[in-house]
């Protein structure tokens, strides 16, 4: 599904964010990528979604060369991938319904279906009671929770989250890595950036641990 | 097709929304809007009433031809048969006395005519050429001025020539006019929606993440600078309805006085259509360069 070879990114100003990276993701993986801060794990995420292009080497999701990709096709590209962001990036003009219904609006969907199939996630993390709060109102797990909504809502083949659990106290954090293992078994591909020792521990699954922009391998 | 038309009606509704969000500044923009287009629309309506006094006069134009004073009997029948030739359409014989008598029963000139002591007027022809283009009726009127017996050969519709040429300069007036003030148009649109991106930037940029393209992004505002001309152009009628109430009366009472019943032509329901597609036209295109310039730069800050 996602595979890097020999990926460097550097930033203006020479800082390498990721030198030489090499590996492979298969379809319906759990992937948890961790690393002390600053160690590349939100470059990685974000070559994978385009948001960033490498410096060198390819990155390529289901087959498609990312970094090559022309700016009409990115779009398209991300609306197979989910993202959940550490700081949710919500809309706080509009209501907890209308921020899920955003990936739909954009893709086009019916209003009636995108009605549905909105309630339906928003239900599935625990929201709906609040479907018509607006965001702000809400506590940062059910801030996460909604961003996990948005980002599930077009049921993309791929999902990708930085430190989702970052800013959030162990009751939480144990809910939202619930969340994850469900859509896991669903065949998500999931791909989370954390470092969190105790939700890895809960979930198992492979670790891509990145070290100065470096990449080890390991399990738990 | 269908997701398409589904994107417009939600980028429609995106837009509306937007608007009736700042009621304030959207009418303060439409308003500006309106106040400028209305300078050229008060020109091209005045103009469009100045031309129709020009055309309710003759439209024939004759040619006057003053005789010596006095004048040879046989030049005087020569003249008379050249006139039956088939290049003049119509020819009338003013006799001295006649054109007197005429002169005394106009306003204001009889206090003259009284004073004089004998008849100063030449007989005179008053002729219709069949020809109406100004090279052929300067001909006409080059030929008969070179018959023996004629003083003078006046073209009359010179004057005329000179309304049309004038209102020809009008013209091309109102259309600079008009153009320079659709780029204050579209300069009025483009600062509007680049307020409206700035203020809309999280928005924009969590769209894309998301998988927004550039267009679905642009659209909204595309909608709202087009329906922002469009209230613009409104306002300019509403302008011009209120500058043409204002002057009708004053208008009609000058008319009266020239014994006319003259009054000012409202502009017609194509007219008004075109100014507000246009109008509409514009304020799109100043929302297209402005979204595409601001797009670009929220780009660059992320």
């Amino acid at each position: 599904m996602i595979s890097f070879s020999q990926v460097t990114k550097r930033y203006p100003g020479g800082h390498e964010a990721l030198s030489g990276v090499n590996f492979a993701i298969e379809k319906g993986e759990l992937v948890f990528l961790t690393g002390h801060s600053g160690a590349g794990k939100s470059t990685l995420l974000k070559l994978v979604a385009a948001i960033e292009r490498p410096t060198s080497g390819m990155v390529s999701v289901s087959g498609q060369n990312v970094g090559r990709l022309s700016r009409m096709a990115v779009p398209y590209l991300r609306r197979n991938i989910g993202l959940v962001f550490q700081d949710h990036k919500l809309l706080f003009d509009r209501s907890v319904l209308d921020n899920v219904m955003l990936p739909l609006d954009i893709a086009g969907f019916d209003r009636r279906e995108a009605l549905k199939r909105a309630r339906a996630v928003i239900d599935k993390v625990g929201l709906l009671m609040r479907e018509k709060a607006n965001p702000v109102s809400l506590s940062g797990g059910e801030q996460q929770r909604l961003c996990i909504a948005r980002a599930l809502v077009s049921r993309p083949a791929l999902l990708l989250a930085d430190e989702p659990t970052g800013n959030l106290d162990a009751g939480y954090a144990a809910d939202i890595m619930a969340m994850f293992r469900d859509f896991h078994q669903v065949g998500t591909t999931l791909v989370i950036a954390t470092h969190d020792d105790r939700a890895i521990s809960a979930l198992g699954g492979r670790i891509l641990h990145l070290d100065h922009g470096r990449i080890e391998e390991g399990s738990a | 097709m269908i997701g398409w038309l589904r994107h417009q009606k939600h980028a429609l509704t995106a837009a509306l929304g937007r608007l009736r969000a700042q009621p304030v500044s959207s009418l303060l923009t439409a308003l500006a809007m309106g106040v400028a287009i209305s300078l050229p629309g008060v020109l091209y309506l005045g103009l469009g009433n100045l031309s129709r006094v020009a055309g309710d006069l003759p439209a024939q134009p004759e040619i006057s031809l003053f005789l010596d004073n006095p004048v040879a009997d046989t030049h005087k029948q020569a003249i008379a048969a050249r006139l039956k030739q088939a290049d003049i359409a119509e020819a009338r014989f003013v006799p001295r006395d006649e054109a007197l008598a005429a002169l005394s029963a106009s306003q204001g000139l009889a206090d003259i005519s009284a004073g004089l002591t004998q008849n100063p007027l030449p007989d005179a022809w008053v002729v219709r050429p069949r020809a109406t283009s100004r090279e052929e009726l300067a001909r006409v009127a080059d030929d008969l001025g070179k018959l023996p017996g004629v003083a003078e050969t006046h073209l009359d519709s010179l004057w005329a020539d000179r309304l049309q040429a004038a209102l020809a300069i009008g013209r091309a007036g109102v259309w600079l006019l008009a153009s320079l003030f659709a780029i204050a148009l579209v300069a009025i649109s483009g600062n509007a929606i680049r307020a409206q991106v700035l203020a809309r930037r999280d928005e924009i940029l969590v769209s894309r993440l998301i998988g927004a393209t550039d267009r679905y992004i642009r659209r909204p505002f595309l909608y709202l600078g087009a329906l922002q001309g469009l209230l613009g152009g409104l306002a300019s009628i509403g302008v011009l309805a209120i500058a043409g109430g204002i002057l009708r009366a004053p208008v009609e009472r000058l008319a009266a006085l020239y014994g006319s019943t003259f009054h000012l032509l409202a502009p017609t329901a194509i007219e008004i259509a075109a100014v507000l597609a246009l109008t509409a036209a514009f304020g799109w295109l100043g929302a297209w360069l402005s979204v595409t310039r601001a797009l670009q730069q929220v780009e660059a800050a992320r």
